[in-house]
Protein backbone atom coordinates (compact mmCIF):
# COMPACT_ATOMS: atom_id res chain seq x y z
CA UNK A 1 0.00 0.00 0.00
CA UNK A 2 1.49 3.85 -0.87
CA UNK A 3 0.00 6.73 0.88
CA UNK A 4 0.76 10.02 -0.30
CA UNK A 5 0.06 13.02 2.21
CA UNK A 6 -2.07 15.38 0.24
CA UNK A 7 -1.08 18.85 1.02
CA UNK A 8 -3.21 20.82 -0.14
CA UNK A 9 -6.50 23.32 1.32
CA UNK A 10 -7.97 20.32 3.14
CA UNK A 11 -5.20 18.51 4.20
CA UNK A 12 -4.87 17.16 7.94
CA UNK A 13 -4.50 19.77 10.70
CA UNK A 14 -1.31 18.02 11.55
CA UNK A 15 0.40 19.18 8.21
CA UNK A 16 3.68 21.47 9.07
CA UNK A 17 2.10 23.55 5.81
CA UNK A 18 0.43 26.57 6.62
CA UNK A 19 -3.43 25.54 5.67
CA UNK A 20 -3.75 28.82 3.47
CA UNK A 21 -0.15 28.20 1.18
CA UNK A 22 -1.31 25.10 -0.81
CA UNK A 23 1.12 23.27 -2.45
CA UNK A 24 3.64 24.15 -5.15
CA UNK A 25 3.23 22.58 -8.63
CA UNK A 26 5.76 24.53 -10.31
CA UNK A 27 8.91 26.16 -9.12
CA UNK A 28 10.83 28.70 -11.42
CA UNK A 29 13.29 31.14 -10.88
CA UNK A 30 11.62 34.09 -9.46
CA UNK A 31 7.97 32.74 -9.21
CA UNK A 32 6.16 29.60 -8.19
CA UNK A 33 2.58 28.09 -8.81
CA UNK A 34 0.50 27.01 -5.79
CA UNK A 35 -2.52 25.72 -5.61
CA UNK A 36 -5.58 27.74 -5.26
CA UNK A 37 -6.83 27.55 -1.92
CA UNK A 38 -10.11 28.95 0.31
CA UNK A 39 -8.10 31.85 1.51
CA UNK A 40 -7.38 32.84 -2.09
CA UNK A 41 -10.60 34.45 -2.04
CA UNK A 42 -9.98 37.09 0.03
CA UNK A 43 -7.12 38.47 -2.75
CA UNK A 44 -9.94 37.48 -5.15
CA UNK A 45 -12.56 39.20 -3.59
CA UNK A 46 -10.29 42.45 -4.03
CA UNK A 47 -9.19 41.63 -7.40
CA UNK A 48 -12.62 41.66 -8.90
CA UNK A 49 -13.04 45.18 -7.70
CA UNK A 50 -10.07 46.42 -9.25
CA UNK A 51 -10.71 48.51 -12.37
CA UNK A 52 -7.53 47.99 -13.74
CA UNK A 53 -7.37 44.68 -14.08
CA UNK A 54 -10.81 44.45 -15.22
CA UNK A 55 -9.97 46.80 -18.38
CA UNK A 56 -6.72 45.34 -18.82
CA UNK A 57 -7.43 41.20 -18.37
CA UNK A 58 -11.51 41.17 -18.67
CA UNK A 59 -10.96 37.62 -16.79
CA UNK A 60 -14.22 35.28 -17.06
CA UNK A 61 -12.67 33.83 -14.08
CA UNK A 62 -12.90 36.92 -11.60
CA UNK A 63 -16.07 37.88 -13.69
CA UNK A 64 -17.91 34.85 -12.63
CA UNK A 65 -16.40 34.70 -9.50
CA UNK A 66 -18.01 38.57 -8.78
CA UNK A 67 -20.97 38.08 -10.83
CA UNK A 68 -22.22 34.73 -11.10
CA UNK A 69 -21.23 33.54 -7.59
CA UNK A 70 -21.67 37.12 -5.60
CA UNK A 71 -18.40 36.38 -4.09
CA UNK A 72 -19.41 33.26 -2.08
CA UNK A 73 -17.37 30.87 -0.67
CA UNK A 74 -18.54 28.04 -2.50
CA UNK A 75 -16.61 29.28 -5.57
CA UNK A 76 -13.58 27.62 -4.34
CA UNK A 77 -14.89 24.08 -4.22
CA UNK A 78 -16.68 25.11 -8.02
CA UNK A 79 -13.08 25.85 -9.50
CA UNK A 80 -11.77 22.51 -7.51
CA UNK A 81 -14.16 20.26 -9.00
CA UNK A 82 -14.04 21.99 -12.62
CA UNK A 83 -12.09 19.65 -14.80
CA UNK A 84 -11.95 21.90 -17.83
CA UNK A 85 -9.60 24.33 -15.97
CA UNK A 86 -6.63 25.03 -13.73
CA UNK A 87 -6.56 27.56 -11.45
CA UNK A 88 -2.83 28.14 -9.80
CA UNK A 89 -1.91 30.83 -7.68
CA UNK A 90 1.40 33.16 -8.16
CA UNK A 91 4.07 33.49 -5.63
CA UNK A 92 6.93 35.44 -5.85
CA UNK A 93 9.89 33.73 -4.44
CA UNK A 94 10.89 36.70 -2.28
CA UNK A 95 10.16 39.80 -1.10
CA UNK A 96 6.36 39.86 -1.64
CA UNK A 97 3.94 39.27 1.33
CA UNK A 98 0.39 38.31 -0.90
CA UNK A 99 0.10 36.29 -3.94
CA UNK A 100 1.52 38.42 -7.15
CA UNK A 101 -1.21 36.69 -9.48
CA UNK A 102 -3.21 33.91 -10.75
CA UNK A 103 -2.51 32.33 -13.90
CA UNK A 104 -5.13 29.56 -15.42
CA UNK A 105 -5.21 27.14 -18.37
CA UNK A 106 -9.36 26.46 -18.98
CA UNK A 107 -11.47 25.30 -21.64
CA UNK A 108 -8.94 22.02 -21.35
CA UNK A 109 -9.96 19.83 -23.96
CA UNK A 110 -8.07 17.00 -22.66
CA UNK A 111 -8.55 14.25 -25.97
CA UNK A 112 -8.06 17.11 -28.52
CA UNK A 113 -4.66 18.07 -26.41
CA UNK A 114 -5.77 22.18 -26.35
CA UNK A 115 -6.24 24.64 -23.76
CA UNK A 116 -6.61 28.33 -23.20
CA UNK A 117 -3.81 30.53 -21.41
CA UNK A 118 -5.09 33.47 -18.78
CA UNK A 119 -2.22 35.02 -16.55
CA UNK A 120 -3.36 38.17 -14.12
CA UNK A 121 -0.49 40.00 -12.32
CA UNK A 122 -2.85 41.70 -10.05
CA UNK A 123 -0.25 44.07 -8.27
CA UNK A 124 0.88 47.03 -10.70
CA UNK A 125 4.18 46.70 -8.53
CA UNK A 126 5.03 43.00 -9.71
CA UNK A 127 4.37 43.90 -13.37
CA UNK A 128 7.38 44.18 -15.42
CA UNK A 129 9.50 42.02 -13.36
CA UNK A 130 9.49 39.05 -15.76
CA UNK A 131 6.79 37.28 -13.00
CA UNK A 132 3.92 36.95 -15.72
CA UNK A 133 6.11 36.03 -18.40
CA UNK A 134 7.78 33.00 -15.72
CA UNK A 135 4.05 32.33 -15.06
CA UNK A 136 3.18 31.65 -18.17
CA UNK A 137 6.04 29.91 -19.10
CA UNK A 138 5.55 27.84 -16.25
CA UNK A 139 2.29 26.58 -16.70
CA UNK A 140 2.65 25.76 -20.09
CA UNK A 141 5.64 23.16 -19.26
CA UNK A 142 2.70 21.79 -16.97
CA UNK A 143 -0.06 21.83 -19.64
CA UNK A 144 2.27 20.09 -21.78
CA UNK A 145 4.19 17.22 -19.31
CA UNK A 146 0.88 16.87 -17.42
CA UNK A 147 -1.98 17.46 -19.13
CA UNK A 148 -0.61 16.30 -22.34
CA UNK A 149 -1.62 19.65 -24.24
CA UNK A 150 -0.46 20.19 -27.75
CA UNK A 151 -1.34 23.68 -28.20
CA UNK A 152 -1.87 26.34 -25.89
CA UNK A 153 -4.00 29.60 -27.05
CA UNK A 154 -4.70 32.86 -25.77
CA UNK A 155 -6.50 35.92 -26.22
CA UNK A 156 -5.13 39.93 -25.70
CA UNK A 157 -6.88 43.17 -25.62
CA UNK A 158 -5.19 45.16 -28.24
CA UNK A 159 -4.43 47.41 -25.84
CA UNK A 160 -2.61 45.14 -23.38
CA UNK A 161 0.61 45.64 -25.00
CA UNK A 162 2.48 44.57 -21.91
CA UNK A 163 0.74 41.15 -22.32
CA UNK A 164 1.13 40.64 -25.86
CA UNK A 165 5.31 41.08 -25.40
CA UNK A 166 4.99 38.89 -22.44
CA UNK A 167 3.30 36.04 -24.81
CA UNK A 168 5.89 36.76 -27.41
CA UNK A 169 8.36 36.14 -24.89
CA UNK A 170 7.20 32.97 -23.99
CA UNK A 171 7.16 31.73 -28.08
CA UNK A 172 3.61 32.65 -28.50
CA UNK A 173 2.70 33.44 -32.09
CA UNK A 174 0.36 36.20 -33.39
CA UNK A 175 -2.45 33.68 -35.03
CA UNK A 176 -5.33 36.39 -35.72
CA UNK A 177 -7.19 39.35 -34.65
CA UNK A 178 -11.36 39.07 -33.23
CA UNK A 179 -12.11 42.68 -34.87
CA UNK A 180 -13.49 44.23 -32.42
CA UNK A 181 -14.71 41.49 -29.93
CA UNK A 182 -14.15 43.02 -26.15
CA UNK A 183 -15.95 45.90 -25.03
CA UNK A 184 -14.32 47.74 -21.93
CA UNK A 185 -17.61 49.69 -21.10
CA UNK A 186 -16.92 52.54 -23.70
CA UNK A 187 -16.38 50.94 -26.89
CA UNK A 188 -15.35 48.30 -28.66
CA UNK A 189 -11.36 46.48 -28.97
CA UNK A 190 -10.13 44.08 -31.20
CA UNK A 191 -9.19 40.75 -28.99
CA UNK A 192 -5.44 39.31 -30.60
CA UNK A 193 -5.38 35.62 -30.86
CA UNK A 194 -1.77 33.82 -29.94
CA UNK A 195 -1.20 30.10 -29.84
CA UNK A 196 1.83 27.99 -29.42
CA UNK A 197 2.43 24.55 -30.16
CA UNK A 198 3.82 21.92 -28.00
CA UNK A 199 7.41 21.77 -30.14
CA UNK A 200 7.33 25.66 -29.97
CA UNK A 201 7.30 24.98 -25.95
CA UNK A 202 10.06 22.62 -26.12
CA UNK A 203 11.97 25.28 -28.21
CA UNK A 204 11.15 27.77 -25.61
CA UNK A 205 12.35 25.27 -22.75
CA UNK A 206 15.61 24.59 -24.26
CA UNK A 207 16.38 28.03 -23.91
CA UNK A 208 14.74 28.68 -20.57
CA UNK A 209 15.93 32.19 -19.88
CA UNK A 210 14.00 35.05 -18.53
CA UNK A 211 15.06 38.22 -19.86
CA UNK A 212 15.24 40.89 -17.53
CA UNK A 213 14.41 43.96 -17.26
CA UNK A 214 11.75 43.48 -19.51
CA UNK A 215 11.52 46.51 -22.50
CA UNK A 216 9.25 48.91 -22.10
CA UNK A 217 6.48 48.71 -24.30
CA UNK A 218 6.96 50.20 -27.28
CA UNK A 219 4.10 51.71 -29.51
CA UNK A 220 1.27 49.28 -30.83
CA UNK A 221 2.16 45.93 -29.70
CA UNK A 222 -0.10 44.00 -32.39
CA UNK A 223 1.59 42.98 -35.87
CA UNK A 224 0.00 43.68 -39.28
CA UNK A 225 -2.10 40.91 -39.86
CA UNK B 1 -10.51 11.80 3.30
CA UNK B 2 -7.03 13.68 2.88
CA UNK B 3 -5.13 10.69 1.26
CA UNK B 4 -4.42 9.45 -1.84
CA UNK B 5 -3.88 5.06 -0.94
CA UNK B 6 -3.64 2.52 -3.63
CA UNK B 7 -3.60 -0.96 -2.74
CA UNK B 8 -1.94 -3.24 -4.59
CA UNK B 9 -3.24 -7.36 -5.08
CA UNK B 10 -1.63 -10.22 -6.70
CA UNK B 11 -3.99 -11.63 -9.07
CA UNK B 12 -6.26 -13.76 -6.30
CA UNK B 13 -5.88 -17.60 -8.45
CA UNK B 14 -4.03 -20.98 -8.08
CA UNK B 15 -0.78 -20.21 -7.90
CA UNK B 16 -0.37 -21.79 -10.80
CA UNK B 17 -2.34 -19.14 -12.51
CA UNK B 18 -0.44 -16.62 -10.75
CA UNK B 19 3.03 -18.18 -12.54
CA UNK B 20 1.47 -17.65 -16.14
CA UNK B 21 -1.14 -14.69 -15.31
CA UNK B 22 0.15 -11.18 -15.76
CA UNK B 23 -0.39 -9.65 -12.07
CA UNK B 24 -3.29 -7.65 -11.32
CA UNK B 25 -2.72 -4.53 -9.93
CA UNK B 26 -6.18 -3.06 -7.81
CA UNK B 27 -5.42 0.19 -6.47
CA UNK B 28 -7.85 2.56 -4.61
CA UNK B 29 -7.68 5.79 -4.25
CA UNK B 30 -9.63 7.86 -1.61
CA UNK B 31 -9.91 11.90 -1.45
CA UNK B 32 -9.62 14.58 -4.46
CA UNK B 33 -7.60 13.38 -7.33
CA UNK B 34 -6.19 16.74 -8.94
CA UNK B 35 -3.12 18.21 -9.70
CA UNK B 36 -1.75 17.79 -6.23
CA UNK B 37 -2.20 14.33 -6.08
CA UNK B 38 -2.35 12.77 -9.79
CA UNK B 39 1.46 12.60 -9.79
CA UNK B 40 1.48 9.70 -6.88
CA UNK B 41 -0.50 7.55 -9.18
CA UNK B 42 1.29 7.91 -12.26
CA UNK B 43 4.36 7.33 -10.34
CA UNK B 44 2.06 3.87 -8.88
CA UNK B 45 1.04 3.22 -12.53
CA UNK B 46 4.81 3.68 -13.95
CA UNK B 47 6.14 1.05 -11.07
CA UNK B 48 3.38 -0.92 -11.78
CA UNK B 49 3.84 -1.36 -15.48
CA UNK B 50 7.61 -1.48 -14.62
CA UNK B 51 7.42 -4.33 -12.24
CA UNK B 52 5.09 -6.13 -15.45
CA UNK B 53 1.17 -5.35 -13.68
CA UNK B 54 -0.39 -4.09 -16.98
CA UNK B 55 -3.95 -5.13 -15.76
CA UNK B 56 -4.90 -2.77 -13.44
CA UNK B 57 -8.19 -1.43 -12.07
CA UNK B 58 -8.83 1.50 -10.25
CA UNK B 59 -11.58 1.95 -8.04
CA UNK B 60 -12.39 5.78 -7.80
CA UNK B 61 -15.34 5.09 -5.37
CA UNK B 62 -13.69 7.13 -2.70
CA UNK B 63 -12.53 10.20 -4.82
CA UNK B 64 -14.29 13.42 -3.85
CA UNK B 65 -12.86 15.48 -6.72
CA UNK B 66 -11.34 15.47 -9.72
CA UNK B 67 -9.45 17.86 -11.72
CA UNK B 68 -7.94 18.09 -15.15
CA UNK B 69 -4.86 16.75 -13.80
CA UNK B 70 -6.77 13.93 -12.38
CA UNK B 71 -8.33 12.74 -15.45
CA UNK B 72 -4.66 13.39 -17.75
CA UNK B 73 -3.01 10.79 -14.98
CA UNK B 74 -5.73 8.38 -15.97
CA UNK B 75 -5.83 9.02 -19.72
CA UNK B 76 -1.82 8.31 -19.64
CA UNK B 77 -2.15 5.30 -17.40
CA UNK B 78 -4.84 4.08 -20.08
CA UNK B 79 -2.09 5.14 -22.85
CA UNK B 80 0.75 3.63 -20.88
CA UNK B 81 -0.91 0.11 -20.07
CA UNK B 82 -2.85 0.05 -23.65
CA UNK B 83 0.60 0.28 -25.24
CA UNK B 84 1.53 -2.89 -23.03
CA UNK B 85 0.53 -6.62 -24.26
CA UNK B 86 -2.40 -7.40 -23.01
CA UNK B 87 -2.56 -4.30 -20.99
CA UNK B 88 -5.96 -3.08 -19.56
CA UNK B 89 -7.52 -0.06 -17.50
CA UNK B 90 -10.69 -0.31 -15.49
CA UNK B 91 -11.97 1.85 -13.66
CA UNK B 92 -14.48 2.11 -10.69
CA UNK B 93 -16.57 5.09 -10.49
CA UNK B 94 -18.23 7.01 -8.38
CA UNK B 95 -21.00 10.18 -9.61
CA UNK B 96 -18.09 12.88 -9.01
CA UNK B 97 -15.65 11.05 -11.38
CA UNK B 98 -18.61 10.03 -14.07
CA UNK B 99 -19.74 13.98 -14.01
CA UNK B 100 -15.75 14.69 -14.51
CA UNK B 101 -15.68 12.63 -16.87
CA UNK B 102 -18.70 13.65 -18.67
CA UNK B 103 -17.99 17.29 -19.01
CA UNK B 104 -14.82 16.70 -20.67
CA UNK B 105 -15.99 14.33 -22.77
CA UNK B 106 -13.57 11.70 -21.62
CA UNK B 107 -15.73 9.49 -20.62
CA UNK B 108 -15.82 6.92 -23.77
CA UNK B 109 -11.79 6.47 -23.31
CA UNK B 110 -12.39 4.38 -20.04
CA UNK B 111 -13.61 1.18 -19.55
CA UNK B 112 -15.86 1.45 -16.76
CA UNK B 113 -16.53 -1.21 -14.25
CA UNK B 114 -19.86 -1.25 -12.90
CA UNK B 115 -20.35 -4.84 -11.40
CA UNK B 116 -19.97 -5.78 -7.67
CA UNK B 117 -17.44 -4.72 -5.75
CA UNK B 118 -13.46 -4.98 -6.75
Amino acid sequence: MISVEHQGPDAPSQSTRPRERGSVISRGTRVYLRTFTPADLDHLSAWVDDPFLERMVGSEFLQSYKHVWDKSPAFFEAVLTDPTQIVLVIEAQRGWTKPVGVVRLFNIHLLEGYAFLETIITDVRAMKRGFGVEAGKLVSYYGVDVLGLRRIEAKVYEYNVLSMNSLRRNGFRQEGILRQAGFDGERYWDLVIFGILKEEIETQRQKDKVYLPLDPPEGNGREPS
Amino acid sequence: MSAVEAEMQEDAGTSAAAQTTPGLERLRLAGPLTAVTAPALRARIRQGVAEGRTRIEIDLQAVTALDAAGIAALLEARRVLEAQPSGTLALRANDVVCRALRDTGTIAAFALWTGPGM
